[in-house]
């Protein structure tokens, strides 16, 4: 949990992978790194068994760049897709129980705070739609009602896609799936808005064709959720595989939903809003100067 | 066999706009090197693909065809590239990578 993790033990230098000699040496670890400089250094994820052409390890690429102290940052996440992709990452990753995510983030997340105090350490959940809002709904839901300090990112491909095609219930209405030939018939759940209700301080949609504003996103939610409370990102993430999207389409997939149902929204409380201008300068949440003082200027 | 992608140095080093290096999937398979292409002139290097990290999904050709419109990069069976750029040889710098191409079937010069 600091920048001790990401060096060599002494006298192994010369035996340790080619990939681990690269993370430590150029690595962004106590760096400053953004979307803007990928290809030029070595990044955390490494090689992982994703699909081909997968928008939510894109997704996850994006987000783990985008994380303000990667160093000082463990990430949560249980069964389905995503997991393959986060673990295989150079950074801690905790696998909780299917659904249990939530609260073991809430412990980790508390037990960080008792040991480090006012050091930030950032807790990121990556969960899909169903270990989400279907088998870790509750558990997602108490968490977010007890105002714990983390982040949580669902991973949303609208369907089980690491057993077959089954619905979810992020699934579409009238979706039909491998494993849901009739069609779904219940609308797709409102996550937002829950979010929202119990008190989530950043609530957020994003779809991985920006990657700068996947950044901004991630990077907010990471930081208010240091100090002010929960926060919720919901990403889509296509999966070509269930839904056959070609792989070369998958982008222009992620436009077409992002103009139907996933368009791009915030929704920010005030405090949050004043402390990511006073901690940090964002200059868009800073009080506006009042019409007569620029007049009279 | 299997397909890779392959960018054309000469149309990407003319514009450099990165777009390929932030869409693809795969962690550091398209990497950037700020000094292919200088001594055509061009100022600001090209990006290459790693060929051994490379699935193959074709989103990156995708994205320079239709939103960066340079139409630089296309899918290649990786026995007709004698010469490419693998993990093994690539060496990182502060800014930029430099890669030693290889033989990518044989997987050495």
């Amino acid at each position: 949990m600091s920048l001790d993790y990401v060096k060599f033990s002494p006298g192994f230098e010369g035996f340790m992978p080619k990939e681990y000699r690269d993370m430590v040496e150029h690595g962004p670890f106590g760096k400053k790194t953004s979307v803007s400089q990928m290809g030029s250094f070595k990044e955390i994820l490494e090689e992982h068994p994703m699909c081909a052409g997968c928008a939510m390890t894109l997704f996850i690429r994006l987000a783990i760049i985008a994380f303000p102290n990667p160093e000082d940052t463990i990430t949560v996440g249980t069964a389905g897709c995503g997991r393959l992709a986060i673990s295989q990452a150079a950074i801690p990753f905790v696998y909780g129980n299917y659904g249990d995510q939530n609260g073991v983030a809430s412990g980790l997340s508390r037990g960080l705070r008792l040991r480090f105090g006012d050091q930030p350490k950032d807790v990121v959940v990556m969960v899909g739609d169903g270990g989400m809002a279907d088998i870790g709904f509750s558990g997602t839901l108490h968490s977010w009602f007890r105002k714990e300090k983390f982040t949580t990112i669902m991973l949303d491909n609208e369907v089980y896609g690491n057993t077959g095609g089954q619905e979810s219930g992020m699934t579409n209405q009238g979706a039909v799936l491998k494993m849901a030939p009739l069609g779904k018939k219940f609308e797709k759940m409102d996550m937002l808005s829950m979010a929202k209700l119990a008190g989530c301080a950043y609530v957020a949609t994003v779809v991985p064709n920006n990657p700068r504003r996947v950044e901004n996103v991630i990077r907010k939610a990471v930081l208010i959720a240091r100090e002010v409370g929960p926060t919720y990102i919901q990403a889509y993430t296509s999966c070509n595989i269930e839904y056959a999207i070609p792989t070369d389409k998958v982008l222009e997939d992620c436009k077409t939903v992002e103009d139907d149902r996933y368009k791009f929204s915030e929704h920010i409380t005030e405090d949050a809003r004043d402390y990511l201008a006073d901690r940090y300068g964002y200059k868009e949440f800073m009080p506006k100067p009042a019409m007569a003082a620029i007049s009279k200027a | 066999m299997y397909l890779v992608a392959n960018i054309n140095i000469d149309i990407c080093a003319a514009t450099s706009c990165k777009l390929c290096t932030q869409f693809c999937p795969e962690a550091n398979t398209i990497n950037y090197n700020t000094e292919l292409g200088k001594d055509e002139g061009y100022k600001y290097g090209s990006a290459y693909v790693a060929v051994d990290r490379c699935k193959g999904c074709a989103q990156c050709v995708w994205v320079c065809d239709n939103m960066a419109k340079h139409h630089a990069i296309t899918m290649v069976m990786i026995d007709q590239l004698p010469k490419a750029a693998m993990t093994d040889y690539i060496t990182y710098g502060e800014k930029s990578t430099t890669a030693q191409l290889v033989n990518p079937t044989a997987g050495s010069e």
